[in-house]
């Protein structure tokens, strides 16, 4: 089975550029999800690999294929929208076996292979039911059995859980996934959801302002952002200004062990992203890379707590493990927090604006 | 004072809550007033009259009798001899209605459809053109395609200049058009003919026909559309397959709607139908305001009409009903 490539695509509309010069690889197989912001250009990215837009530039090619002329007809990449647009006029199996219809396949075998896929989906027994009389998780469950009923070898989904509540969606992206990974399916799922895409994909792709901002897995996009706006975009980041002087980082008047070498100019201004959860208020902890701090504010979240601090370089938030041996925290308290090397991505200061 | 004021006051705030009740019990009493009097009685006046006896030579006195509709079945000379010449009449009430109305209707679904995809601003000129043609009357139109279709100036003379008409002549299709009612032994001639008619009373609905359809397909769901497109439909089995079902309930009501307002078209029957072939709503202005003068004749060919027309609504009603069980 074959990749998907993007090569150099761009999309305009009118004088505004919605995509710009994406380079991918969808690997066969794999799931990526393409994650960013609203206005991004994810859903416009999707519908080009779709066929329902045009690139204004740029190649698509699946395997050695050259698909980008192609109509969305020709092409047949399964798709869930966001709305699902299931037709309301026909009864769920019918959904489910639109395609097969399409293509010619008598109504005995195309419904043999609807409740096949119905099954796949656990909705064996709604076959005869209409779309008003279903939940948005079973719609969604159809919209699924109905993209995969023509065996497509790509395989998107555009915002697939935004229309479900907290609870299905969970529910619903463990399930996809295992479906997916049992089908084998090169499989694209747009979303503004960062929890999302790492429960789901093999590789994040961030996007921001049309292009692609870092690709990877999600660890790595989680614990090495290529940049400020992948740090701020995905998961919770304190940002604290430096500089950085004969290569080292200066934050006020101290000096930070780092594990990067960063390769800035003397003087230069920086930001430097913290996770919550890497800083360390425990008793014992090294003597480099303190910051004395001032507690603001303590808000219990279950089975951590976040602990507001003000410190010479700015507030900061410490999301700090509630367990054995764990330190109590009142508002006022003075302590010191260490920042591990590790814990400190440094990043242009001028880069820190990128999504808006 | 302000004990004063306050027991002044009190009476005051209770009264339009006391009034309320009663002012929509009037409201309702009115409504319902109106509604007999604009919607019911000029019907059952038109039932009472059709019961009417005319009397020759004269006008008419309240009666109650069943000539008018024996007339209408069997003709005037019934029992001695039988016509079906009303019957005629009404079947090419219903012959032109249910041609034109799903003319214009086919026609006007196509522009609507893409009028929908246009820019709201070109939509909000495209309706704004469309309504305001409504305000030309049945008489306004009949006569601009009376001078488009006239042999000496209209599309006759156009068609014999550029030479189309001798080439039908040479190559057979002048017999064929001849054979359609559509050429005279020396020239085409549109006047009077079905074809004429027809796109009159076509042209007449059709701006209806956009503005009745234009809400259902302005709310299609367009994910719908391409759902469809991305399971291997091209074009045209996007609209057989998505399109035409989902907004078939507006299509059939829109078609509904148009042949029940044809069956009522008087202007363009009189000026392009052969008078061998007119409608029952030609038949009905003769009774009441032509030479005849027979009122209770021409009500109860109303009636009929009306009647008639009841029934094709209900038999859709039923068809459609069967339809959607079956799905």
């Amino acid at each position: 089975m074959s990749d998907l490539v993007l090569k150099d695509i761009r999309k305009d509309f009118g004088s505004a550029r919605a995509v710009d010069r994406i380079n991918l690889t969808f690997r066969h197989g794999e799931l990526t999800a393409l994650l960013g912001p609203s206005g991004c250009g994810k859903t416009t990215l999707l519908r080009m690999i779709a066929g329902l837009e045009e690139p204004t530039r740029g190649q698509l090619l699946l395997g050695d294929t050259d698909i980008t002329a192609q109509p969305a007809h020709k092409r047949k990449f399964g798709m869930v929208f966001q709305n699902f647009a299931l037709f309301p006029h026909m009864r769920v199996i019918d959904n489910v076996a639109y395609s097969l219809a399409i293509e010619g396949m008598a109504k005995d075998a195309r419904h043999k292979r609807a409740l096949e896929l119905l099954d796949l989906v656990q909705l064996a027994d709604f076959g005869q039911r209409r779309i008003g009389e279903l939940s948005g998780g079973q719609r969604q469950r159809v919209a699924i059995a109905r993209a995969l009923a023509q065996e497509p070898q790509v395989f998107l989904l555009d915002e697939p859980m935004s229309a479900l509540d907290a609870k299905l969606r969970e529910e619903m992206q463990v399930e996809l996934r295992m479906l997916q990974q049992r089908l084998k399916i090169t499989t694209i799922v747009v979303t503004h959801d960062q929890r999302e895409a790492m429960t789901m994909a093999d590789t994040i792709i961030v996007m921001s302002n049309g292009r692609a901002e870092q690709i990877g897995p999600p660890q790595d996009i989680y614990h090495r952002p290529a940049n400020a706006f992948v740090a701020d975009f995905i998961g919770r980041t304190n940002f604290v200004d430096g500089t950085v002087h004969s290569g080292s980082l200066r934050i006020g008047d101290q000096v930070f062990e780092t594990n990067s070498t960063p390769n800035f100019a003397d003087g230069s201004a920086v930001r430097v992203a913290i996770r919550p959860e890497m800083p360390s208020l425990d008793n014992t902890m090294p003597l480099s890379n303190r910051l004395t701090a001032r507690i603001t504010f303590v808000r219990n979240v279950g089975s951590t707590r976040d602990i507001h601090l003000d410190t010479p370089a700015g507030p900061m938030i410490v999301e700090y493990a509630i367990g054995e041996n764990a330190r109590d925290f009142a508002v006022g308290d003075q302590l010191d927090v260490h920042l591990p090397p590790s814990a400190l991505h440094i990043f242009p200061a001028a880069s820190t604006d990128r999504a808006a | 004072m302000s004990s004063e004021s306050i027991d002044i006051g009190l009476p005051k705030a209770t009264e339009p809550a006391s009034l309320a009740p009663i002012l929509g019990k009037v409201a309702r009493v009115v409504f319902r007033v109106l509604v007999v009097c604009f919607c019911l009685t000029p019907f059952l006046l038109v039932i009472a009259i059709s019961l009417g006896e005319k009397i020759e030579g004269a006008a008419w006195v309240w009666g109650f009798e069943f000539t008018h509709y024996e007339r209408f079945f069997a003709g005037a000379d019934w029992p001695n001899s039988y016509s079906g010449i009303y019957l005629q009449k009404l079947w090419y009430s219903l012959y032109y209605a249910l041609i034109a109305a799903p003319i214009a209707v086919v026609t006007a679904f196509p522009f609507t459809y893409f009028l929908t995809r246009l820019t709201r601003r070109a939509q909000t000129v495209w309706l704004i053109f469309l309504l305001s043609s409504l305000s030309l009357s049945e008489v306004f139109i009949v006569m601009g395609w009376d001078v488009l279709l006239s042999n000496r100036s209209g599309l006759p003379m156009v068609l014999r200049e550029l030479g189309i008409t001798d080439w039908m002549k040479a190559t057979g299709w002048f017999d064929v058009a001849r054979e359609w009612g559509l050429a005279s032994p020396r020239d085409l001639k549109f006047k009077t003919s079905l074809f004429a008619t027809v796109l009159t009373m076509s042209y007449l609905v059709w701006p209806y026909a956009v503005i009745l359809l234009y809400p259902a397909l302005s709310r299609l769901d367009n994910s719908t559309v391409e759902a469809a497109r991305t399971m291997g439909a091209g074009p045209w089995a996007v609209m057989r397959t998505v399109i035409l079902p989902t907004v078939r309930i507006p299509l059939i009501g829109t078609t509904l709607l148009l042949f029940v307002f044809l069956l009522g078209v008087y202007v363009s029957v009189t000026v392009f139908a052969d008078p061998s072939q007119h409608t029952l709503a030609v038949s009905i202005y003769g009774s009441v305001r032509g030479s005849t003068l027979n009122a209770p004749f021409g009500a109860a060919q109303s009636v009929i009409l009306l009647i008639t027309a009841g029934l094709f609504l209900v038999l859709s009603q039923i068809l459609v009903s069967y339809a959607e069980k079956r799905r």
